[in-house]
């Protein structure tokens, strides 16, 4: 067993070993072959490729010194205007050296990135075509303004098929010596649905507990990891446990830093899986929307949403009772 | 003997004043500017709020220049006639033996009511023909009755001394007292004072006279106590209010903030006021405030925070429909606040790890701190090789081995396997 993220261990270096997004892999080796780049937005979940095959395709341009030709912004941390500003533009405007006369500039997670920033980009990207190509990776090609995605040739990264997902991970289990069972690899591809990171980092995981690896292993490793257990907290404040839910909730704002507007998202969609009467599911549609509201408004995040909690006491309550009846 | 230490170490000489240097040094040459004539104004108005050493300015200057001061107090002038007695006896006089004079009316804010009718206009009637210097001392200059006489005044203001200034001063008092002291101790007083220093001196006495040492165990106590037994009144008139205007007025007594004192209700509430509808009620109306406090923040306007006292006070006592009061739950302090000082430290060590975690995956530090933490966590708990690697090849900090371990003996056995193979 190997003692580094094996997430990063096993990405494909060329463009030649990734074993996925086929299409998308070709049309980036014509790039390679004609040695120029458009602009890109490279648009999917996560965990499919879309820095790895950014990275890759840098590296077939460019040689083993790649880094020396390109620059990765992570737009979640740094999202500013000024960023784009002053590190983009500094970058950008600097002319390269060698046989590819442009560098090529990663903007991961770029849906994160302000309006204002945005904005900034356009012109950044307009200005210094020639010495600079961007590639834009985001989750939502959505988020990104119009004008950008119409600068950029877009491309669609999707999940792995499952095929692909079990090959990759058998790989990986057999060369770091582990022992991953059919039911555990079920489970893998179930919990992550084909996020291939994810997968491979609840692969790593489990087989730091040393034992074969099943689905009850794989189970445990996620629910250990995923704490937004919203599901868990709904239920408890049905059960009529209003402390031990907003303490469920405290915790995954305060201690797993979940943003509200992902909780209240997810208790939207709880709703209406929940096992209560039709009509109720519209009714707490109403309460759930206007609280989503307040919170827009810029109120006290756990303060908004345990009143929300209350009100599934409440409401819990009042089902129960005409239940009786 | 008993003496009251505000007055045994009472500042004799101008610089032994706990600070407002600018407004001493203000006064100061007001009261120089005499020497070369009648300046415009013969008044100088002393204001601030209590304790900040207006009076203790006044009598350190006359003691420094050598001056004869005439004091009276509110007491002492209750009408016009007695003011101008007063007055025929100090202002029109020269000075006989060459002793300057000065003239202090001291605790304007006490003339009041129908037997000081007149007073004001008497001491303004005074300052018009004054030959020597005239200091009047208020809290409030601005109040109305003060108007006309303030066209004849020197405004100076008097502000609150920074909390390390009135620490200084109690440092020394306990020097010469020869109790030692622990800074923590002084720094309570100093800080509850509010920079009133009067009462930062007589605290400082009830708790420490005759004593070799002062602890902070000493002092904090006896604040917590008397605080706490307070906001327990408070949340007992707004959790069991029978009306609105009774809820409404405990947030008078409160001495906690109105951020904190909302604290204590969110975390109060669900423990008494049990039945779902009550409790939702409550919740929703602590949501409504928490929404105009919003409010307040957008707007920038602070009158809004009327309707967030009515919520939070009225819209919780009046919430209570169908919970029975049955025996006693106790109050308890606000968890959350604890918490989220905790969860600060917590989160950015989080991030912390996320930018080592940026530095080798290619991930954002922010959803590495979210994403691929939990799974590191995991490892470390159970796989002390794999976790002594995996900090090795993230290069994490002692302190991060230590968070991510969870246990102490996970982060000796990993942290020993790290030092064995550097």
């Amino acid at each position: 067993m190997s003692f580094e993220m094996w997430a990063e261990k096993y990405r494909p270096k060329t463009l030649d070993e990734m074993v996925n997004q086929k299409e998308i892999v070709e049309r980036l080796k014509s790039f390679v072959k004609a040695k120029n780049v458009p602009h890109c937005i490279f648009a999917g979940p996560p965990g499919t490729g879309k820095t790895t095959a950014a990275l890759c395709l840098a590296r077939d341009l460019y040689g083993e010194s790649y880094r020396e030709y390109i620059m990765e912004l992570n737009a979640s941390d740094e999202r500013g205007i000024d960023v784009v500003r002053e590190t983009v533009k500094t970058f950008a405007r600097v002319r390269s050296i060698g046989e590819v006369p442009f560098k090529i500039m990663i903007l991961d997670e770029a849906d994160n990135m302000t309006a204002d920033a945005q904005q900034a980009l356009r012109r950044t990207m307009e200005r210094y075509t020639e010495t600079c190509r961007f590639i834009l990776c985001a989750n939502y090609s959505g988020k990104i303004i119009e004008p950008i995605q119409s600068r950029c040739a877009p491309f669609r990264f999707t999940y792995l098929p499952r095929e692909e997902h079990d090959k990759y991970l058998r790989y990986i289990a057999e060369n770091e010596g582990v022992k991953l069972l059919d039911d555990g690899l079920d489970a893998i591809y179930e919990v992550c649905g084909g996020d291939l990171r994810r997968a491979i980092n609840t692969l790593q995981a489990a087989a730091s507990l040393g034992k074969p690896i099943d689905a009850k292993i794989v189970y445990s490793i996620a629910g250990r990891a995923n704490p937004a257990d919203v599901q868990k907290m709904i239920e408890t404040a049905m059960k009529g446990n209003f402390l031990e839910a907003r303490k469920q909730l405290r915790d995954m704002i305060q201690k797993y830093g979940v943003a509200g507007s992902d909780i209240i998202r997810q208790i939207h969609t709880e709703i209406f899986r929940a096992d209560i009467p039709e009509p109720w599911k519209i009714k707490l549609a109403d309460i759930v929307g206007e609280i989503d509201y307040r919170l827009v408004e810029g109120a006290d995040e756990e303060v908004q949403l345990s009143a929300l909690l209350a009100r599934l006491v409440e409401a819990a309550h009042e089902i129960k009772g005409s239940r009786k009846v | 003997m008993y003496q009251p230490w505000t007055v045994k170490y009472k500042p004799k000489t101008l610089k032994e004043v706990v600070g407002n240097r600018e407004a001493i040094q203000k006064f100061v040459e007001w009261v120089k500017s005499w020497d070369e004539g009648i300046p415009k104004k013969r008044a100088a108005f002393l204001y601030g709020p209590p304790g900040v050493g207006k009076t203790v300015t006044v009598e350190a200057l006359a003691n420094d220049f050598k001056m004869e001061l005439v004091e009276k107090n509110a007491s002492d002038y209750r009408t016009e006639e007695a003011v101008k007695r007063f007055a025929g006896l100090a202002s029109q006089y020269g000075s006989l033996f060459g002793t300057k004079r000065i003239i202090l009316f001291d605790e304007l804010d006490g003339l009041t009511g129908t037997a000081d009718k007149g007073g004001v206009k008497a001491i303004t009637d005074i300052i018009k023909m004054a030959q020597c210097p005239i200091v009047l001392i208020a809290n409030n200059a601005f109040d109305p009755r003060f108007a006309n006489l303030r066209n004849y005044c020197l405004l100076i203001e008097f502000k609150k001394p920074p909390t390390t200034d009135v620490l200084k001063h109690l440092k020394a008092i306990c020097l010469k007292e020869g109790i030692d002291a622990e800074e923590n101790a002084l720094k309570f007083i100093a800080q509850r004072s509010e920079g009133d220093i009067r009462s930062a001196v007589t605290d400082l006495q009830a708790l420490a006279q005759g004593k070799k040492r002062l602890t902070y165990d000493d002092v904090a106590w006896l604040g917590f106590r008397d605080r706490q037994e307070t906001i327990f009144t408070v949340l007992r008139m707004i959790l069991y209010g029978k009306t609105c205007e009774g809820a409404k007025r405990a947030v008078n007594m409160a001495d906690v903030d109105i951020d904190m004192l909302f604290e204590w209700i969110y975390e109060n509430v669900p423990a008494h006021l049990t039945d779902p509808h009550d409790l939702a009620a409550a919740m929703n109306a602590l949501s409504m405030a928490d929404v105009y406090r919003g409010r307040i923040r957008s707007t920038q306007d602070y009158s809004f925070i009327r309707y967030v006292i009515d919520f939070m006070t009225a819209g919780v006592a009046m919430a209570r429909v169908n919970t029975k009061t049955t025996g006693w739950t106790p109050f308890r302090f606000p968890e959350r606040i604890q918490a989220l000082s905790r969860s600060k430290e917590e989160r950015a060590m989080q991030l912390e790890i996320g930018r080592k975690i940026k530095r080798r995956c290619h991930i954002s530090a922010t959803r590495a701190s979210k994403e691929v933490l939990p799974y590191l966590r995991i490892i470390f708990k159970n796989n002390v090789e794999m976790a002594a690697g995996l900090a090795k090849w993230l290069d994490l900090s002692r302190e991060m081995v230590d968070y991510l371990a969870e246990s102490k003996e996970k982060a000796e056995a990993i942290n020993k396997l790290l030092s064995q193979n550097p």
